[in-house]
């Protein structure tokens, strides 16, 4: 999909609500949330033009705290939810956000389907490897051995390897960004969300409350720009084996991209040339022609 | 009024289904109505399936118990059939050198006057050197034949079925007349009698509940379908999606009803038509997303097509058990709307009517069906195209009215009858949050007591306009009836059927049909069942749901019910025992 910037784009404030934050100081999910509102105001889209929908988390509770037609809807559940939205309205960017908790329990089985089906959306990761609004329990992301909410001994499960798991799903964007690193996220949002089809944006973010072992320090620390290093994302085996090897350094930026592949909707039979979208169809059908099979 | 019955039956997967609509349809043509009702179990292979036709030149809208005629495919059927049919009853079989194995079946033949025939079948389509598939047709030219109809009638169905092979046509040609010469050879001047055809039949459709509620989604401007596959709601899925080449529906097979559920609703909230059909145990995990509708004020269709429970219980049998769930479920306090689909007509027209409260009261609906209307064949009358009218209520779409939009009117907990503004992302307006936690008139959250009072009395406001809005539930019968028979969903065909019994006609009979059950109307059941003798439940349920329902609500407590919870549809024969049983007592 083509979104030029309009010649009277939107400003920040547009994007700015009266509702105060309620996320902890040092919380990723403010740098998360600007960069959002940057990507959405570069790419000239106006809060009326766009569709964010909200998981259940912490978040999620930032629903309310920016522009945009929103819909905040059921833990583990925005990706189908986003997923029909787009669906009716290929027209109109859909992004959808959640936490590692709702997407990788909960609602794994619509991550799967989400990347496989290749819906027309964007799918913002808020990584922060636990339960933040249910006071710190562990996520299937949390790391080994570090005491958590209900898992005072650790987790006795293994910890998912989030990004081998995406890539064994054959996507068509997979890109990381650190909640510190604003420019980048911007840009790699603008990217997702220009894309055509399902765009996954893992976002590793502090968790200052819940989460004492990726903080915002380590991430500053581990965190690279891939493409700085040369690397190539048209290159699957690459941008995986880059993806998955999180043991001395974590690479950020758009690691896989390809557009070869047909959105959901430019797959649908009918829908091929179909020039209005499904929003703008409804009306009463004369279904006599249809009848005739049944006389 | 003059009904012949026909059953075919055999194993899963040997034509059954075939022969049983080829004759349906040459029926039908032949001016005849039609009703058609398949058994079968939850398998691929095997089992033991059938297909029954009741047939008269009356409307007929249910099966009897005992049928005239009995075909079939495999030797099972010989045994397990031959008390289906009635005196003098004819059983058409394939097995050669049949011989019954029980002394009763041999002392019953004789007592009912049963004629049992046989049908080399193999032999003859080795004479034609055709397939066994073509068993079919040769069976159905046999029975064709029997019932005194013409062999051009078949050639016709044939030639719309095989038109562009013709090699092939031949040979379906070649296998009715066979038929017909076997026919005169294995029964000479047999023939069940048909009554005087009557020519308005032969242009009405023959279809079953689920196509019909297909056509009905159409009808009303759905545009997304999303679904999951599970019986007896999976071929309104199948039909949605073989005719979306010409309807140009986006149509989705999801992971799970939870997924068909949220899209459903997604596509809904962006501003489209769409819809969900499940069973049971699916609209159990829809239930979450069923109350999120319920605070995000977010219109929602769902079809729920009843089979017995709890657990997987009988998949592809029918039931009504699920009343108590579509009016009960998901967590929280919140209006909905529940109907009841009867017949063909009623899936058709409520389909169009469930998208236009979902969206005027912005709640979501439910529609009720059940196996025995989703998967029976009904001779319908054309449907009219003119009937149905588009109602979005106070969806916002026009320009100058977007601007005049606050983000604030969305929720507005002063909009009149509870149902404030809506309007769609994409619309140049102010913006808004449709959100799933409390919150004030623009979908801010909120925790605070006095917006949480008033927000939930907006939402809650709507159930007494919605139930003012809503049709009382029809009645058919004298005006001060002695017996007062309440029913709902697919009982209606065979609760009519049986009011025009000999039997019965004569009495004065009165029948409560409920097509709207949630919110609940009382006025008529309470006025009619006051200076009624007796009123008796009828439901395919083993509490009686309805009269429940209709207990707590009107305080009438003593009423009769007569309740049915097989997996089997009421028949007619059975329900006129039971009604003349529940008189005297």
């Amino acid at each position: 999909m083509s979104l030029s910037a309009s010649e009277i784009g939107a400003a920040m404030k547009d994007y700015a609500s009266q509702n105060p934050c309620t996320w902890c100081d040092g919380c990723g999910n403010y740098g998360i949330w600007g960069a959002t509102k940057l990507a959405l105001v570069e790419l000239g889209l106006k809060p009326w033009q766009v569709l964010l929908c909200y998981d259940v988390g912490c978040h999620g509770n930032g629903s309310d705290k920016t522009g945009g037609y929103r819909f905040h809807g059921l833990h583990g559940r925005v990706l189908p939810l986003s997923a029909g939205a787009s669906l009716a309205n290929p027209t109109v960017p859909v992004i959808a956000f959640g936490g590692d908790g709702a997407s990788f329990s909960e609602g794994v089985g619509h991550l799967v389907h989400a990347v496989r089906s290749n819906y027309q959306m964007t799918f913002v990761l808020h990584n922060n490897a636990n339960y933040g609004l249910t006071t710190g329990q562990a996520s299937a992301l949390t790391w080994q051995g570090q005491p958590m909410n209900s898992s005072p001994n650790g987790i006795p499960e293994e910890t998912l390897n989030s990004m081998d798991f995406i890539f064994s799903l054959a996507p068509t964007f997979v890109a990381r960004g650190f909640s510190g690193n604003i420019p980048q996220l911007t840009e790699i949002l603008k990217a997702a969300i220009r894309h055509r089809g399902f765009a996954y944006v893992d976002v590793l973010q502090a968790c200052p409350t819940y989460n004492k072992f990726a903080t915002h320090e380590w991430l500053l620390e581990h965190c690279y720009d891939a493409a700085a290093e040369g690397h190539d994302p048209k290159n699957f085996e690459k941008a995986r084996k880059l993806a998955v090897d999180t043991s001395k350094r974590v690479a950020t930026g758009i690691l896989y991209q390809t557009e070869e592949q047909p959105a959901f909707h430019e797959r649908l039979k009918p829908r091929q040339g179909v020039k209005t979208t499904p929003v703008e169809e409804v009306k009463i059908v004369d279904v006599s022609g249809f009848l005739k099979k049944f006389v | 009024m003059v009904r012949l019955a026909l059953k075919i039956v055999g194993a899963q997967g040997q034509g059954v289904n075939s022969v049983g609509e080829m004759c349906a349809k040459g029926l039908k043509r032949s001016g005849y109505c039609v009703f058609g009702y398949r058994e079968y179990m939850s398998i691929i292979k095997g089992g033991h399936s059938s297909y029954q036709l009741d047939v008269s030149a009356d409307p007929v809208r249910s099966s009897a118990t005992k049928v005239d005629v009995v075909v079939t495919f495999n030797h099972h059927g010989i045994e397990k059939n031959l008390r289906d049919l009635k005196k003098g009853g004819i059983l058409l079989h394939q097995t050669s050198q049949w011989k019954f194995r029980k002394k009763e079946d041999e002392a019953y033949i004789a007592e009912q006057g049963i004629r049992v025939l046989y049908l080399p079948t193999e032999e003859i389509l080795r004479k034609l050197k055709a397939k066994p598939i073509l068993g079919n047709v040769l069976i159905t030219a046999v029975v064709w034949s029997l019932l005194g109809q013409k062999q051009e009638q078949l050639h016709e169905l044939v030639r719309e079925q095989f038109g562009h092979k013709k090699d092939l046509l031949e040979l379906n040609f070649a296998c009715i007349a066979e038929g017909f010469t076997a026919c005169q050879q294995i029964a000479p001047g047999l023939s069940p009698t048909l009554p005087t055809p009557d020519p308005k039949w032969k242009n009405h459709l023959l279809l079953t509940g689920s196509q019909a509620m297909g056509l009905g989604i159409i009808h009303a401007g759905c545009r997304v379908y999303a679904g999951y596959p599970m019986t007896p709601s999976s071929p309104i899925l199948t039909f949605i999606a073989d005719m979306q080449n010409e309807t140009g529906m986006a149509v989705k097979q999801a992971e799970d009803e939870i997924t068909a559920a949220q899209m459903m609703v997604g596509a809904m909230h962006m501003g489209t038509r769409a819809i969900t059909a499940t069973a049971g145990g699916g609209f159990d995990l829809m239930t979450e997303t069923l109350s999120l509708t319920g605070i995000t004020e977010t219109p929602a269709v769902f079809i729920l097509a009843q089979r017995p429970g709890p657990g997987t219980a009988l998949p592809t049998w029918t039931a009504q058990g699920d009343l108590s769930m579509a009016i009960g479920s998901g967590h929280g306090e919140f209006a909905r709307l529940v109907v009841s689909a009867s017949d063909t007509q009623d899936a058709f027209d409520l389909l169009p009517v469930a998208f236009n409260y979902a969206e005027e009261f912005q709640i979501p609906v439910i529609v009720l069906t059940d196996k025995q209307l989703g998967e029976a064949l009904f001779t319908q009358e054309p449907f009219d195209q003119t009937r149905a009218k588009l109602k979005r209520g106070r969806l916002v779409t026009d320009k100058a009215e977007l601007k005049k939009l606050r983000s604030s009117d969305r929720y507005d907990p002063a909009a009149p009858d509870g149902v404030s503004m809506r309007w769609l992302p994409g619309s140049e307006a102010a913006v808004f949050c449709a959100q799933g936690d409390e919150h004030t008139a623009d979908g801010s959250d909120s925790e605070d007591a006095e917006n949480a009072r008033l927000q939930m009395e907006k939402r809650m406001k709507k159930i007494a306009a919605l139930k003012a809005a809503l049709p009382e539930p029809v009645y058919v019968g004298p005006k001060n009836p002695e017996t007062l028979i309440v029913s709902w969903g697919s009982n209606r065909g065979v609760v009519l059927d049986v009011m025009e019994c000999e039997e019965l006609k004569k009495k004065s009979i009165g029948y409560l049909h409920y097509q709207y059950l949630w919110p609940l109307k009382t006025e008529a059941f309470e006025m009619l069942s006051r200076t009624a003798k007796r009123t008796i439940f009828v439901e395919c349920s083993h509490e009686g749901q309805l009269a429940s329902l209709l207990k707590r609500a009107s305080g009438r407590d003593e009423t009769q019910t007569i309740l049915k919870y097989d997996g089997r549809p009421f028949f007619h024969d059975e329900l006129r025992d039971s009604i003349l049983t529940t008189l005297q007592s």
